[in-house]
């Protein structure tokens, strides 16, 4: 009886086990969609979709405002692009901005935490009847897989408020990773378990359960007893290994971080060689600086640049940034004025910046202008779903094609926002 | 007359908006010989056509109207006896490509299926009989008032009036019910249904033992008082209403939580319970029924909808942006529903300071212009008031009609007047329009109000709806279960909306003591009445029933929140009634308390960068001597967010779990994404019952590899406690965890399957135990 996992081959069953967890068997049969043709964009196999939780200030990072006292004594420093300045806070970053199209006129409406949050990863606003899918969920949905035998979309670190797929099934939902450095959650054995005890566990679990199963003709009774041998065959492949960055030498761990970024950040290029599509990584950072701005800030920049700046250097060296469209997103701004009591900047949805890097996209281009102390956007207004349909573009989504909730309610991705066809190289 | 130029205006011509696609789905062909006009000819009209053609729209498409017998007859629309001269018959066959098709496919509306183009060809045939059919009476009638007043006394007698309809409906299709189930199955199936989760052994043991010939009846009544009750009970409201603690920024929104779960402890009658939410006014922690208004501010649009498809089975979404396209709902419908609650101030009128909700604020204002100016001060005592901006009350504002509305362009930024959408109209007394929408929603006399949660309590214990949808209710007469459904909905009313009582009524039934349907259930096919639906555990129901394996008694452990800070009741309550004065004061010391926080934020970041250099070093002992030092130096310092536990668990029946593990109805949402319940499939309460109960391999894993399972072969768990104190063996020792699991004695096969594995393993019972709560078994019911 014990010899059920070495029995089967390892490849038909992981497949089988990708088509069950991560529904890869529901993903539509026809090929990438077209439409990119005839237009800029489709070169994006995969996406890195790095979200910084709470608003980050756009004067402190990206659209510093040399000398002017909403800066708070912030310097700005040159960079690797010509012309480009950001903050000093970046000075790793700076060194790759001639990867990087910063969007420096991004505005929104929505000024609360969960609904610009919402509205910047699913591009509808919140409603109380729907959910609607984040960019991930409709990348996977559209677009066939690269590998089949892996999830297209994971999320690193996500929030619980993350929309996932909304309407769309959750097959499509992006796979959590809580903890990047410990992997797939509760795909080891706990402690004190031997293999020997488990293969005697599961071999007894599938001779208890298979007769509940014969006289259950309901399909998700059967569908359980199959997934757990899935996941038992999963626990001793090696695709789990993709999961595993202590595969990594130490010397590219220590340069992204050792910390829950850093490893996010590493574990999604490793996600992105096995042709993942859609990874999203959270910064463990809350960028919600309502008090001690420039202390804050301090404070959390240096692992934030270190992470970024390792992820696209790293992305570049191995060729895959030509492919991989790395993003930098986020809810909204923050005040230009910082304030007298809290020392901290409000949140500011007015105009903000979002950056894009990598596949096809410019380097060392700015998009869009915010005013001269970064209050309002002053050229090319840019909104999350506008961004969001440029992200769609380089990857080939169809910006067009309606997809039905069950509701019957037609949605397309990026709700009609207009891609920024500038940031294309 | 209708020439066939007018026809061809018939086609897709300005769809306004129109974008929805299919939903309905329609009934099967009657009865080979004998169609009838009303049951199988009406609903095919209605789904197919009253979207356009009826007297509902402001201008019905090319002036036809089907909705009425004179409208049908107009011109050769219909002819009768010759299907193929009428223009209708002919329009509905053209094949889905053509732009004549009729309904037209681009508006989002359903072709015909084959059946209901052959029923609609032999109607015809036959001479397009109406019989007495003038109409189609969009409104509906009101039920007729009944004065009969049942009680919980009358629930064996009601019981058996339900069972009867269900035998004569097996009489009338010869089929018949499944064989009756267990004492075990009953056991198992009334406890996850009742109080949501599986029987510890006690309780197990008590029933089976027992040897009362009235010891189901007898538990079903023991269990719908129990505090289990309360909690499973919670979940299923909760889900429907959407209820998320974490939802209203800065409110207190876990009394919305707690006034439900009251109201579900104390029988609040269900029309009570809707009337008090609906005309809910206060604070949330005067009156924690507000909650339902605070839960959607900002979406007055969507509250409704969601009030329509939860209170009366009826969905009006699609109706929010433009006419509903496939079925006779128009925008106009949904915005003079929407005029009932618009002006409640949580839902459409924008936050901010007025004497309205902050009745101290213009002495406040007139206080602080007398101070010296101070910013900080001022925004001090802004942040002392914001709680009392959400004061749920009746503004005077009103809904207009939109500039986009496209039906009538005259509207145009008109007041909406309010209205109901069916039945009889509400009576507006005074300006009080929350309370005449309530009356009316509530109201014996409204069709679908009873109806709707007697259809939906069926689906929680039967499994499976006698409506489904649950919320595809209109005025359509029902297609099936017609009697029962009428009985059901009668029998709700009677007993005054108790909800205990009707669920013991359903729970007595035979057909719920049956074996279960085994089989997935068919959409778009009523059920058959064999017996409840198999079905999976919810994400609730599986998580609960591990903690009753683990600790004892475990629905009466509760989460335990944090007193003090901005958010508790007592003090809201305290803040609510203070002076001027007394909120200035109050505004200087929280502005203390805000420095201070500042302060102790500065702090830890500090220390979190000494200790995380002390880390990179790999300096062990720096490390440990700067944890020591932070602990001191933030000692009385609450490091924790808001609302959550930081108190200790002194109850020695708990203290081996963590504080967090606890009922899932107590758990404050959202939670983390790797949660066990997240994985099985909780709802987020974005949307109205938006669980999911779908396999998926990391629900294996986390039962083969997660923390519940380790916990439960640990041997301080309960179960392992229990076995230890029982000092069985062997065989017995087997069945001891089968009871405790699957809630039912192993069968010879399986002891020997047992025993064989077993004979060369270390660890036996664990390895049971394991393979138990790996079994598809428990995960189904």
């Amino acid at each position: 009886m014990n010899s059920i996992l070495t029995d089967i081959n390892r490849r038909t069953f992981v497949e089988s086990f990708a088509k069950a967890v991560f529904g890869v068997s529901l993903l539509p049969s026809f090929g990438i969609t077209h439409a990119a043709e005839n237009k800029v964009g489709g070169k994006a196999k995969s996406v890195i979709f790095l979200y910084m939780r709470g608003g980050i200030s756009h004067i402190d990072t990206f659209d510093p405002k040399p000398g002017k006292p909403e800066m708070g004594g912030v310097k700005a420093i040159k960079t690797s692009a010509d012309g480009i300045q950001i903050s000093e806070w970046f000075p790793l970053l700076a060194k790759q901005m001639h990867h990087v199209s910063l969007v420096r006129s991004m505005t929104s409406t929505q000024g609360i935490h969960d609904r610009g949050t919402y509205l910047a990863h699913t591009s509808y606003f919140m409603t109380s009847t729907i959910t609607h899918p984040s960019l991930g969920s409709w990348a996977v949905k559209q677009l066939n897989p690269v590998n089949a035998v892996l999830p297209g979309n994971i999320l690193i670190n996500g929030s619980p408020q993350h929309p996932r797929s909304g309407y769309m099934p959750t097959q499509l939902a992006p796979l959590p990773i809580v903890d990047p450095g410990a992997g797939l959650q509760n795909s080891t054995l706990p402690k004190k378990i031997s293999e020997s005890d488990f293969v005697r566990r599961i071999a007894l679990a599938k001779a208890l359960g298979t007769p509940f199963v014969a006289q259950t003709p309901h399909r998700d009774a059967a569908a359980y007893l199959k997934v757990q041998q899935d996941a038992a065959s999963l626990m001793k492949s090696e695709d789990l290994k993709v999961f595993d960055i202590s595969h990594e030498d130490k010397k590219m761990q220590a340069a992204y971080g050792n910390h829950t970024f850093g490893k996010g950040c590493l574990l999604a290029r490793r996600l992105v060689e096995s042709g993942v599509r859609f990874i999203e990584v959270e910064d463990a950072h809350n960028w919600d600086t309502h008090n001690d701005q420039i202390k804050q800030m301090e404070n959390m920049t240096p692992s934030t640049d270190q992470t970024m700046a390792a992820l696209l250097e790293d992305l570049h060296q191995r060729g895959l940034l030509k492919s991989t469209l790395v993003v930098m997103a986020t809810e909204f701004g923050r005040s230009p004025q910082i304030s007298n009591t809290t020392a901290g900047r409000g949140h500011h949805p007015g105009v903000f910046t979002w950056w894009l890097a990598g596949a096809g996209m410019k380097g060392g281009y700015i998009h869009g202008k915010s005013d001269e102390i970064g209050e309002h956007v002053a050229e090319k207004p840019v909104t999350m779903p506008d961004c969001n349909a440029t992200i769609a573009q380089a990857m080939g989504i169809d910006l067009q094609k309606i997809e039905h909730s069950p509701s019957g309610r037609p949605f397309t991705v990026a709700d009609k926002g207009k891609p920024v066809d500038e940031v294309f190289a | 007359m209708i020439d066939s130029r007018t026809i061809s205006k018939f086609q897709i011509r300005g769809l306004l908006g129109i974008c929805v696609a299919m939903l309905s789905i329609v009934g099967q062909a009657g009865a080979a010989d004998s169609l009838r006009f009303e049951q199988d000819i009406l609903p095919i009209f209605y789904h197919h056509c009253f979207g356009c053609h009826s007297e509902k729209q402001e201008k019905p498409k090319s002036g036809l109207r089907l909705d009425s017998a004179k409208g049908i007859i107009v011109g050769d629309v219909i002819v009768a006896g010759k299907p193929d001269e009428s223009e209708l018959m002919k329009r509905v066959s053209l094949p889905h490509t053509d732009k004549d098709v009729m309904p037209p496919i681009k508006g989002g509306a359903q072709p015909l299926s084959d059946a209901e183009r052959s029923m609609l060809r032999r109607w015809i045939t036959d001479g397009a009989k109406m019989g007495s059919w003038v109409k189609f009476n969009h409104r509906g009638a009101a039920l007729p008032a009944d004065d009969v007043v049942l009680s919980p006394k009358d629930v064996k007698q009601l019981s058996l009036e339900v069972q009867k309809r269900i035998d004569q409906f097996h009489v009338d299709k010869g089929t018949k019910l499944n064989a009756p189930a267990s004492d075990e199955t009953f056991l198992r199936r009334v406890y996850l249904d009742v109080i949501g989760r599986i029987p510890s052994l006690e309780e197990s043991t008590r029933f089976l033992e027992s040897r009362d010939g009235n010891k189901r009846s007898k538990l079903i009544d023991e269990l719908l008082l129990t505090e289990g009750y309360v909690s499973h009970m919670y979940n299923w409201k909760a889900d429907l209403l959407r209820i998320n603690s974490k939802i209203a920024q800065g409110q207190p929104a876990r009394l919305y939580d707690t006034w439900v779960k009251d109201a579900i402890r104390s029988g609040m009658a269900y029309d009570e319970f809707v009337r008090k939410l609906v005309t809910a006014k206060g604070y949330l922690w005067e009156n924690g029924a507000v909650g339902f208004y605070v839960r959607d501010l900002g979406m007055p649009l969507d509250h409704m909808s969601n009030m329509t498809r939860v209170f009366l089975g009826t969905r009006m979404e699609c109706a929010q942006c433009h006419d509903h396209p496939l079925e006779p709902i128009t925008q106009k419908d949904f915005y003079q529903m929407v005029a009932f609650t618009y002006g409640v101030s949580n839902l459409g009128s924008p936050g901010g300071y007025s004497p309205d909700n902050v009745k101290q604020y213009p002495e406040i204002k007139a206080k602080m212009a007398a101070l010296p100016k101070d910013e900080a001060f001022g925004q001090s005592v802004s942040g002392t008031i914001a709680p009392l901006k959400r004061l749920t009350l009746d503004t005077n504002m009103q809904l207009k009609f939109p500039d986009t509305y496209a039906y009538d362009i005259s509207l145009r930024g008109k007041l909406v007047e309010p209205r109901t959408l069916f039945a009889d109209e509400a009576i507006i007394s005074g300006d009080d329009r929350r309370k005449a929408l309530g009356d009316w929603m509530t109201s014996p006399r409204n069709p679908r109000f009873a109806k709707n949660i007697a259809n939906r309590l069926w689906k929680r214990v039967m499994g499976v709806g006698l409506i489904e949808p649950v919320d595809s209710f209109s005025a359509l007469p029902n297609p099936e279960h017609a009697e029962l459904m009428d009985f059901l909905t009668q029998t709700m009313i009677r007993l005054r909306f108790d909800e205990r009582a009707f669920m013991a009524v359903l729970l007595n039934t035979r057909l719920y003591q049956s074996n279960a349907v085994r089989e997935n259930p068919e959409p778009g096919v009523a059920s058959a009445l064999l017996g409840p639906q198999l079905r999976r555990l919810s994400a609730e129901q599986i998580w609960d029933s591990y903690l009753a394996l683990l600790v004892k008694d475990i629905d009466k452990r509760k989460f335990i929140s944090r007193d003090g800070g901005p958010l508790d009741p007592s003090y809201l309550r305290k803040l609510t009634l203070m002076t001027a004065d007394e909120i200035i004061a109050q505004a200087r010391i929280d502005q203390a308390e805000h420095t201070r926080k500042r302060e102790a934020g500065l702090r830890r970041m500090e220390q979190q960068k000494a200790l995380a250099a002390a880390k990179n070093r790999g300096d062990e002992k720096e490390v440990k001597r700067l944890t020591a030092a932070h602990a001191e130096a933030n000692r009385g310092m609450a490091a924790e967010p808001e609302g959550e536990p930081i108190t200790t668990e002194t109850d020695p029946r708990w203290k081996s779990l963590p504080t967090n593990f606890i009922r899932a109805s107590e758990t404050p949402l959202p939670l983390p994404l790797g949660h066990f319940l997240r994985q099985f499939g909780q709802s987020d309460r974005r949307e109205i019952d938006a669980f999911n109960r779908d396999p998926n391999t990391t629900h294996s894993l986390a039962l083969m590899n997660g923390d519940l399972t380790t916990r439960v072969l640990a041997e301080d768990s309960y179960l392992r406690k229990q076995f230890a104190a029982s000092k069985l063996q062997g065989q017995q020792a087997m069945q001891l965890f089968y009871r405790a699991i699957l809630i039912r004695s192993a069968k010879d096969a399986e002891l020997a399957e047992i025993t064989a594995v077993m004979k060369a393993s270390p660890t036996p019972e664990q390895d049971l135990i394991w393979a138990l709560l790996n079994s598809p078994e428990f995960l189904f019911y």
